[in-house]
């Protein structure tokens, strides 16, 4: 019988599940779409997860993280619920023990982490700024008519530099279709933009760290050469992506539930995969007990509610 | 005439002072979401953020009634000294007629301070208005010392939320005393209220202290600062603020020269990393920060309101402060859009950074 543990990272673009063994072994790992429903894609999710691994496997214990980590960790019955933060040092550090500094760069969000002796020491995240994540490269790829996935190794063929100013999406916009017009190839425009990417992002969360090597870069975006090789130039050391990079933040949070589960021995609460057949109804509903009007999200299992969240007072928090 | 004043921290002691002076007291509402947006819409867009509440404060102040608003004057650099000017002009443009009266330092206009004293004393005797602020500033001392118990015990209340709550009705008894007799009932009853909060047993060398730094206004008032101390408190952490009332009231009472207060303290230990004086609060914040490293707090958090210029200066001074002393500090930027989701993520990791540093791992 094989023991395993699973991992949820639930983003606003992307949800990961993955499974590991009790050596931290990935068995097996499932990429779906959020597209706004996060419930039905972990359901959907898990029942993937479920053909896919051996048939006697048991479930020890089960963590979630990224944005939705609370409202699926109610569906799933987690046994940790972490941030996002916590989760990817995590994985790294499991995986490149001596890492000091960690670039990650996601579709909506991006974070640095700074690591002493396996200790996350300082962070930053990025959530409001679209020039430093992955949806700007998404947006650019498109306008220039070049698949995504070949944008980083285009960008390697570039023969000259080009500067594009990326302070913010807008002006790199117009600046890159100004220097398209100066005459340069796409794929030096491209070069320069994964430059202007990479600027940005060491900027605006780099600011005041103190950078060492070895450098880790994860998260969706670090399957793109052309801002590893940015990444190189502008910090001038080598930059290690790891084997899962994109799937850090769930490989941290089942890495999180075992470590938890072994050190306080209870069971686990995963309500199995049978969750993924429980009808988990959540709403939303505009308290208007105060002027907050807060927005108050409910789940609901079976015509009882199961959690709720959102308010400032803790009044429907407390109500349970 | 009915009065009225910014809203910010415990409000019964300003409430109380002025109705025991025998006025007509108007207690503007909590700050919550549509002050907040009143403010934004009627102030300069680039003012700083407390500017914007206080100013959807006043007019929610005065769609109540009030008729004066009484408020104490910032000094600058920053904008503090400018604030009341600014308010009135833009009160005056809607159409809202209030009156302020603006409490200085009685030491850096002698004049104006009494004169300001005669307008609300009323026809009270001096020996009223003495006893009523010495009775004001006793209850300010009782209920600090009783938040900063609470501030400790919700970090370990088992049954959440039950700690709020019995602050809250601390508040409410504070508030229905008028006599010397009735405040000391009330601090009693407080003290055992407290008592009957059931606690987890923590270890001394498991227990998590944070204190809380910034910008005056962001950090005593906790409608507009998520709640900050509930939420460490909830994810169990004792938690400290820089401001309280009573600290804030002896030092700008007492003359420079014989100045001793804790305040003063505070900014000779911030000297080194601020030398000159910047406006706002950020010298006391660098000190602050000193001063929690001293007392072997785990970690700092800092609130920096949008637009803050003082502040966004402490904040470049922070990595240097921590690099030398090793203690984590944190900003957050307060703002209307402050998104709390994600507030929330930061705030949990860095408990977990400081969690880690206590354990030796990264959980
Ligand atoms: S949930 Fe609480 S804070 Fe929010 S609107 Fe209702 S009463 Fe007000
Ligand atoms: S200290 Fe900052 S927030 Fe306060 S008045 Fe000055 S600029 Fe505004």
């Amino acid at each position: 019988m094989q023991e395993i543990y699973l991992g949820i990272d639930v983003g606003s673009v992307s949800t990961n599940i993955i499974a590991i063994d009790d050596k931290n072994k990935v068995v097996h790992s499932q990429y779906i779409r959020t597209n706004g429903q996060p419930l039905d894609s972990v359901k959907n999710g898990l029942k993937e997860l479920k053909k896919n691994l051996p048939q006697d496997m048991k479930v020890r214990g089960v963590g979630t993280t990224g944005s939705g980590r609370q409202l699926i960790g109610v569906m799933v019955g987690a046994d940790v619920v972490k941030n996002e933060i916590t989760a990817h040092a995590t994985a790294t550090s499991q995986l490149v023990p001596n890492v000091k500094t960690i670039f990650e760069i996601g579709g909506q969000d991006s974070k640095i982490i700074i690591i002493e002796d396996q200790m996350v020491v300082d962070f930053a995240m990025n959530t409001v700024c679209a020039a430093g994540t992955g949806s700007f490269l998404d947006h650019q790829a498109e306008r220039l008519g070049v698949p995504i996935e070949k944008f980083g190794d285009l960008a390697l063929t570039a023969e000259r530099d080009v500067r594009i100013a990326g302070r913010c999406t807008v002006f790199a916009e117009s600046d890159m279709i100004a220097k398209q017009q100066f005459g340069f190839s796409k794929a030096e425009i491209i070069k320069g933009l994964c430059e202007a990417l990479v600027r940005n992002y060491i900027n605006n969360l780099g600011r005041g760290k103190k950078l060492e090597p070895p450098f880790v870069f994860q998260g969706g975006v670090a399957a793109n050469k052309g801002i590893k090789a940015a990444f190189e130039k502008e910090i001038n050391e080598e930059v290690i992506i790891p084997k899962h990079y994109n799937i850090m933040g769930a490989l941290g949070s089942a890495i999180l539930a075992k470590e938890h589960l072994e050190a306080n021995g209870n069971p686990t609460s995963f309500r199995g995969f049978e969750a993924a057949d429980l009808d988990f109804v959540p709403s939303t509903f505009e308290c208007g007990d105060c002027s907050n009007k807060c927005e108050v999200i409910k789940v609901e299992l079976n015509k009882e509610v199961v959690a709720m969240w959102g308010d400032r007072c803790g009044k429907w928090v407390g109500s349970l | 005439m009915k009065v009225s004043f910014p809203y910010m921290g415990t409000t019964v002691v300003y409430k109380k002072l002025l109705e025991l002076l025998g006025h007509e007291v108007i207690v503007p509402p909590k700050p919550s979401q549509r002050t907040i947006n009143l403010g934004v819409k009627y102030s300069p867009e680039f003012a700083c953020f407390p500017l914007k509440v206080i100013m959807g404060s006043y007019i929610e102040a005065i769609e109540k009634g009030a008729e004066v608003i009484i408020t104490s004057g910032g000094h600058g650099p920053c904008r503090a000294g400018f604030y009341e000017k600014v308010h009135s002009k833009i009160l005056q443009a809607e159409n809202h007629d209030v009156e302020f009266i603006v409490f200085d330092s009685m030491f850096r206009n002698f004049k104006g301070f009494f004169r300001n004293i005669y307008r609300i004393k009323q026809n009270n005797s001096w020996y009223k208005v003495s006893q009523s602020l010495l009775f004001v500033y006793n209850m300010i001392k009782k209920l600090d010392i009783l938040e900063k118990e609470v501030e400790t015990i919700r970090a370990y209340e088992i049954r959440k939320g039950e700690t709020t709550r019995a602050w809250e009705k601390i508040q409410d008894l504070f508030d229905k005393a008028s006599t010397k007799k009735e405040l000391e009932g009330a601090f009693n009853k407080g003290t055992q209220l407290l008592r009957e909060i059931k606690q987890e047993k923590v270890h001394d060398s498991n227990k998590i202290r944070i204190g809380i730094v910034g910008e005056i206004y962001v950090v005593m008032e906790a409608s507009i600062n998520m709640k900050i101390e509930e939420i460490l408190g909830s994810l169990g952490a004792e938690v400290e603020r820089s401001q309280y009332l009573s600290q804030w009231i002896n030092y700008n009472v007492t003359p420079k020269f014989i100045n001793r207060t804790h305040e003063m303290e505070i900014l000779k230990k911030g000297e080194k990393y601020i030398p000159i004086p910047i406006g706002g609060h950020a010298k006391q914040t660098v000190g602050h920060i000193v001063d929690f490293n001293e007392r072997g707090f785990d970690g700092v958090i800092h609130l920096m309101p949008f637009a803050c210029l003082p502040e966004l200066v402490s904040q470049s001074i922070i990595p240097k402060i921590t690099e030398e002393l090793g203690i984590p500090v944190l900003t957050l930027a307060i703002d209307e859009q402050a998104g709390t989701a994600n507030s929330l993520t930061r705030i949990e990791a860095f408990l977990d950074l400081i969690q880690g540093k206590k354990s030796k791992k990264i959980s």
